[in-house]
């Protein structure tokens, strides 16, 4: 009976991880094949003709270094915040949170004019400041953040205090390694947000040196009515291969890490 | 001490007090001051104050309600079917399984692509000649035209959200459940409970703040969907794909009445806003 | 307990101190001579080569051109329009034109053009009221695909001229199997059915408003001849979107498709082998012509350009006959506004890119109206509704039009 189950589960999970992978592997295909004769073969034209459309070592490039900002950003400040906000009582406090709770629900369709002012009277527009500076603390990071920080016992923090430890130290010594499970769901999730962003990426730079990849793909391989599905798919297929390589690379970390848990850790 | 307590607490809190004043604060004041204008991007000069005129249009729209009814049905679709599907796959992944990991990593993976790439998939994906109705005639069925017909286009655009994020709330609940602390599962188990009941009582409950935090991130997340919708249908058929933020989208950068598209935002902000408070209520009720 | 590790004091102090460092990056750009920005819509590659020359005409002046993206170009051309920091010279769809001219936010251009009036074709789509505020620079338009070898599976042995040989080539086309459709009809996408239905309106005399654009002539006898004719058609048809159908008939799935003249670099990409042809779209049976819809790319200028002057030069250099055929031969997609564009031997050896040019003379452009998105909106929905059935065309049109007096009428 429990092998029955058990088989069953497998199954179960086998059919779900199908559905869940073959969306991408049949971008991959399109991406892979050209016309033949009378069928299709494969070919790496489609990336090939992709890579030549633009400078896309430089998009590569604007692409790590903002993300890299970004996400050492989010996990230091977003932490810092979160620990506030899961500790300590202040005046104003629900007004902060209510505002900042405010910037994730207006639709960004109508913030995008007045970000754009903003940016343009600032001289931010085409720099990687208006990329990383506006990004460094996600709210969606710091209620992630406050949201752990609640879980850990505060008793190891008064210990630290007894021992004399000052309110950074006992942030960085006690706190920061204890969330360290929330922090790899920071870092994952600014990358992925990250690295994906097309819009404000798109609005807020103006020349070829600036743009990040999910921008400089953008341009290549959609027409205003036209879809050219082979190089189009190669496109998005080179966005989403570095990040399933850092993904890959580190999964062991992001889920096992998650998994192991911090409070044994 | 209070004082030097007091100090750090915004020295901790200042990064974001500073970005949000500066980056997040004026772009919503601004917009929100442009919902009681008549304004026009292009001509900014010209724009004039029509008190709450733009919000009174908004009740007068019939496009407005539909985008309203299809963006409600969107988010109550979509949200339990991703909640708990992702965490029934945390809970079976939780466990030692041999190759756990794969599995982990697999369902994971559609997160770490763009939901415009997503989009585009899927859009091929669902193409009259593609491959789901490929898979539909395989098995002596009639083709489907998914994105074309008014009664499926909204169905397809929600099974594509839940595909695309389940497994993304299924790592937050695997975060969650390794928090809870094995001894509570023992002592229960010790109490003679069974494994539905172990759930019940100690998964769930425990679980509670990362379920909270899950609905409340989907929900805020669901009610302003448009990557999808400006992808793969653009508000069509005959509008059965028209959400919210797709409309007011439409209404600001196509007929460039920006003040209408911006009380069309606020009057969605406080949809959002009330439904997170609710759901804040309601689950921590329960809790 | 650990010491505190330095690295930990020092990371926050660090991260604040670059990022600010980070935030003055960028601020000192060099600039040398008079730089002339650009935005264009089209592949940056066919482009280049045409300002090199530009630039090599004109010392010291350097053109600075930036791709936009056919999703988002629109939002970052009215979010830098609105910050007062527009390019210097910019291209817009004309279905645009009337209502940036109308908001006053383009520079006029109605003396300095005057002399190339005779040399291009569609001034019409760069004007509002009256006056020129812009330059067309390259011209789209739709003519009809047949796929040659459906046609002959089928039996249809001539190109359909008129509606009824089109209705009767899709119903035998139709007839060769469940995989097979005759005609692909455009549905489910904003902006994009008015400009497929309307070919066989104007065809028939039809219009959505009077000349003088103050009222309604969307439910009149020629509009409904037309939607009643696409609702016969529709059983034989694919209901799809753009993409779709051209990818259809790319696949030899759908026999007649109307469509741009980017389907022809498509398939020579990507179905060398299929047979096709391309023709006029079918007229009435009795009488009428072969309309088709018309947009062009009309350089503009706005009121906050720097560099007016140069942005005029080069809009008059991009334009020319040479030049703008140049670019429609690298992106196949659109055709010269310039007058005799046909007689380049390209045109004379690409026979179906010349059909595009011809079917061009009975093309018709989108009304210079204002608030045209807004009425485009109200059509695209009343079509849909007799596509779909949901109303009869009669009722569909007879509601769309009422719609659209009451917009003409609140605008006035």
């Amino acid at each position: 009976m429990k092998r029955f189950r058990r088989a069953a589960l497998y199954a179960g999970l086998a059919a779900l991880l199908a559905a869940s992978l073959y969306p991408l592997v049949w971008m991959f295909v399109i991406a892979l094949r050209v016309p033949g004769d009378g069928g299709w073969r494969p070919s790496l034209e489609h990336f090939v003709s992709v890579w030549r459309s633009g400078p896309f070592d430089r998009y590569f490039l604007n692409s790590v270094w903002v993300a890299a900002w970004v996400v050492g950003a989010n996990m230091l400040l977003a932490s810092m915040v979160g620990y506030a906000l899961a500790r300590r009582s202040f005046r104003g406090r629900r007004v902060l949170v209510l505002g900042v709770l405010a910037t994730l629900m207006v639709p960004r369709q109508v913030t995008m004019i007045p970000v754009y002012l903003l940016f343009a009277k600032m001289h931010w527009i085409d720099t990687y400041a208006a990329l990383i500076v506006p990004f460094a603390v996600d709210a969606f990071n710091v209620f992630l953040m406050s949201q752990y920080i609640q879980t850990i016992p505060e008793e190891l923090e008064d210990a630290a205090r007894v021992d004399g430890a000052g309110d950074f130290a006992v942030f960085f010594r006690v706190v920061l390694p204890l969330a360290r499970p929330a922090l790899a769901v920071v870092a994952i999730n600014t990358f992925l947000t990250n690295w994906n962003s097309f819009l404000y990426p798109l609005i807020l730079t103006h020349s070829e040196s600036m743009r990040t990849l999910p921008v400089g793909l953008a341009l290549y391989a959609q027409g205003e009515h036209s879809v050219d599905w082979g190089p189009l798919m190669a496109g998005s297929a080179l966005a989403t291969i570095p990040i399933l390589l850092v993904f890959l690379v580190f999964q062991r970390y992001i889920i096992e890490g998650i998994t192991r848990g911090a409070l044994k850790g | 001490m209070v004082a030097a307590r007091r100090a750090s607490t915004w020295l901790f809190l200042s990064p974001w007090v500073i970005t949000f004043g500066v980056f997040g604060l004026f772009p919503i004041l601004f917009s929100f001051s442009l919902s009681f204008l008549r304004y026009d991007p292009l001509n900014p000069a010209g724009a004039g104050f029509v008190a709450l005129g733009n919000y009174a249009e908004a009740f007068r729209d019939r496009a407005f309600w539909k985008s309203l009814a299809n963006t409600g049905l969107f988010t109550l679709g979509t949200i339990p079917a991703t909640t708990a599907g992702a965490f029934l796959l945390a809970l079976a992944l939780d466990r030692r399984l041999p190759g756990r990991t794969i599995f982990r990593a697999g369902f994971f993976v559609p997160s770490v692509v763009s939901m415009v790439v997503i989009s585009l998939i899927w859009k091929n994906l669902y193409a009259p000649f593609g491959a789901l109705n490929a898979l539909l005639k395989f098995f002596g069925f009639g083709s489907v035209a998914w994105l074309q017909d008014p009664r499926t286009a909204l169905p397809a655009i929600m099974a594509m959200d839940v595909w695309a994020s389940v497994g993304y709330y299924m790592l937050l609940f695997l975060a969650g459940l390794q928090s809870i602390p094995r001894e509570l599962y023992e002592a229960s188990e010790l109490d003679g409970a069974g494994a539905w009941a172990r759930v019940r009582h100690v998964t769930i409950p425990l679980l509670m703040p990362v379920t909270l935090f899950v609905v409340v991130i989907n929900t805020i997340r669901s009610l302003q969907v448009f990557i999808e919708v400006f992808v793969m249908t653009r508000g069509g058929p005959m509008n059965a794909t028209l959400t919210t933020v797709f409309y007011l989208y439409d209404v600001g950068f196509f007929k460039f009445r920006m003040g209408y598209a911006s009380a069309i935002a606020y009057l969605l902000f406080v949809l959002i806003l009330v439904f997170s408070i609710l759901e804040m209520r309601l689950l921590k009720r329960r809790a | 307990m650990r010491k505190l590790r330095a690295v930990e004091t020092v990371l926050p102090a660090a991260a604040m101190l670059a990022l600010s460092l980070v935030s003055l990056f960028g601020c000192a750009k060099k600039q040398t001579g008079e730089v002339i920005t650009f935005w264009q819509f089209f592949d940056s590659e066919a482009i280049r080569p045409l300002l090199v020359r530009f630039e090599q005409a004109h010392p010291g002046v350097r053109v600075e051109m930036q791709q936009l993206t056919w999703q988002s170009g629109r939002e970052k051309i009215i979010a830098a329009v609105a910050a007062g920091e527009p390019p210097d010279l910019c291209e817009l769809g004309s279905t645009w034109v009337a209502k940036f001219a109308s908001d006053g936010a383009l520079l006029e251009r109605t003396s300095q053009t005057a002399d190339l009036r005779d040399g291009y074709r569609m001034w019409e789509t760069a004007e509002y009221e009256g006056r020129v505020y812009g330059l067309p620079w390259v011209l789209g338009t739709r003519a009809l695909f047949v796929n040659l070898a459906l046609f002959e599976r089928a039996r249809v042995d001539s190109l359909p001229r008129t509606w009824q040989g089109l209705l009767e080539a899709s119903k035998k086309v139709d007839g060769l199997g469940s995989d097979v459709y005759g005609f692909g009809l455009n549905s489910g996408e904003r902006y994009v059915l008015y400009k497929k239905f309307m070919p066989f309106a104007w065809g028939n005399g039809g219009a959505v408003l009077s000349e003088d654009m103050s009222r309604s002539v969307f439910d009149s006898r020629q509009n409904l001849e037309a939607l009643r004719f696409l609702t016969t058609l529709r059983a034989s048809s694919l209901l799809e979107k753009q993409d779709v159908l051209d990818r259809s008939f790319i696949e030899g799935r759908v026999g007649i498709v109307l469509s741009g003249a980017w389907l022809l670099r498509t398939l020579e990409k990507e179905a060398p082998s299929l047979r096709y042809a391309v023709t006029l779209v079918p007229r009435p049976d009795a009488g009428g012509t072969h309309a088709s819809f018309a947009g062009a790319e009309v350089l503009v200028s706005f009121r906050g350009s720097k560099h007016p002057q140069g942005a005029l030069e080069l809009a008059r250099f991009l334009m020319q006959k040479e030049n703008a055929v140049a670019l429609a031969r690298a992106v196949r997609s659109v055709q010269p506004a310039a007058v005799g564009a046909e007689d380049d031997p390209y045109y004379r050896e690409h026979e179906a890119d010349r059909v595009f040019i011809e079917q061009l003379r009975t093309a018709v452009g989108t009304p210079p109206h204002a608030r045209w998105a807004e009425i485009e909106d109200i059509v695209n929905e009343s079509l849909e509704e007799a596509l779909h059935g949901s109303k009869s065309p009669e009722e569909a049109l007879r509601e769309g039009s009422k719609r659209i007096e009451a917009l003409l009428a609140s605008s006035s």
